[in-house]
């Protein structure tokens, strides 16, 4: 207990199997990878607007 | 003029809906792919060389089966054991067995098992989940259902039961006379045994606690 990422103990190996460790594993990995690339569209859209003037 | 905000920019909020919407299309087809391969049935070599499967092959229902605790997984997991007779014979060839889990699996579809019953999560739940049914101690050597029958082996009892359902009182709501033959009934309970051997990840989650199951105190 108080480990997030535990060994893996499911009985046919899979990715899905070693992040769904528990409610927030899955979570905190589907906000990893949605929010990061909106931080960086965010970046090259304020770079655009600032390129064209506004 | 004001200085445009990113959050007010259109094209902000297109790329990042694209974004969302082409990683959730990837994530989904690669989900459906990884679940073909957890529930891809296994074959007699895997069950002979001990190679685990989810789903093991038809020729399990040579084999004892029994539900333990798993501690690192903390909950009852099928294990697979030494070989057990089924119906007078423990060598049954993958065919033989395969024909025989596929008769079992019309007769339940024929008979519509499901209206009442839940097999896999499918189902009604007016009469006892059946996913774990061949594991229930009610039906082992010492256990009421079996006695009642007056048969000597979990499978022949069953069998017995499944054919004249309504001469033995088990349930306040008890299963009605379904015609089902000799055959289908042996095939049924076929049915049954290899579905108690597939790993369901502990499902249905109460089955080792409720009194009188598996562990049950």
């Amino acid at each position: 207990m108080g480990v997030m990422i535990e060994p893996f103990v499911d009985i046919v190996p899979s990715f899905f199997g070693t992040l769904a460790q528990g409610p927030l594993t899955l979570t905190i990995f589907l906000h990893t990878v949605i929010v990061l690339p909106m931080i960086w569209i965010y970046k090259q859209e304020k770079a655009r607007l600032e390129q064209e003037g506004n | 003029m004001a200085k445009k905000s990113v959050w007010s920019d259109n094209r902000f909020w297109q790329r990042t809906a694209a974004w969302i919407t082409g990683f959730a299309s990837v994530l989904l087809i690669w989900l459906t792919f990884d679940t073909s391969g957890q529930i891809v049935m296994g074959n007699d070599a895997d069950l002979q060389n001990g190679v685990t499967k989810r789903v093991p092959g038809p020729t399990v229902i040579n084999y004892k089966i029994t539900y333990e605790m798993d501690a690192k997984r903390k909950h009852e997991v099928p294990v697979i054991g030494e070989k057990e007779m089924f119906f007078g014979k423990d060598d049954w060839n993958e065919e033989e067995a395969a024909a025989l889990l596929h008769l079992g699996k019309l007769a339940s579809q024929t008979k519509n098992c499901m209206n009442c019953h839940t097999l896999l999560g499918n189902g009604a739940y007016y009469a006892p989940d059946l996913t774990k049914a061949w594991l229930d101690p009610a039906w082992q050597e010492t256990g009421p259902m079996q006695a009642m029958t007056g048969k000597s082996t979990k499978e022949e009892a069953m069998a017995e039961f499944l054919q004249n359902p309504s001469k033995y009182p088990t349930h306040a709501r008890m299963m009605p006379n379904l015609g089902i033959t000799a055959d289908e009934a042996k095939g049924l309970v076929a049915f049954l045994k290899h579905m108690s051997s597939i790993d369901t990840n502990g499902f249905p989650r109460n089955f080792g606690k409720i009194q009188g199951a598996v562990n049950g105190k």
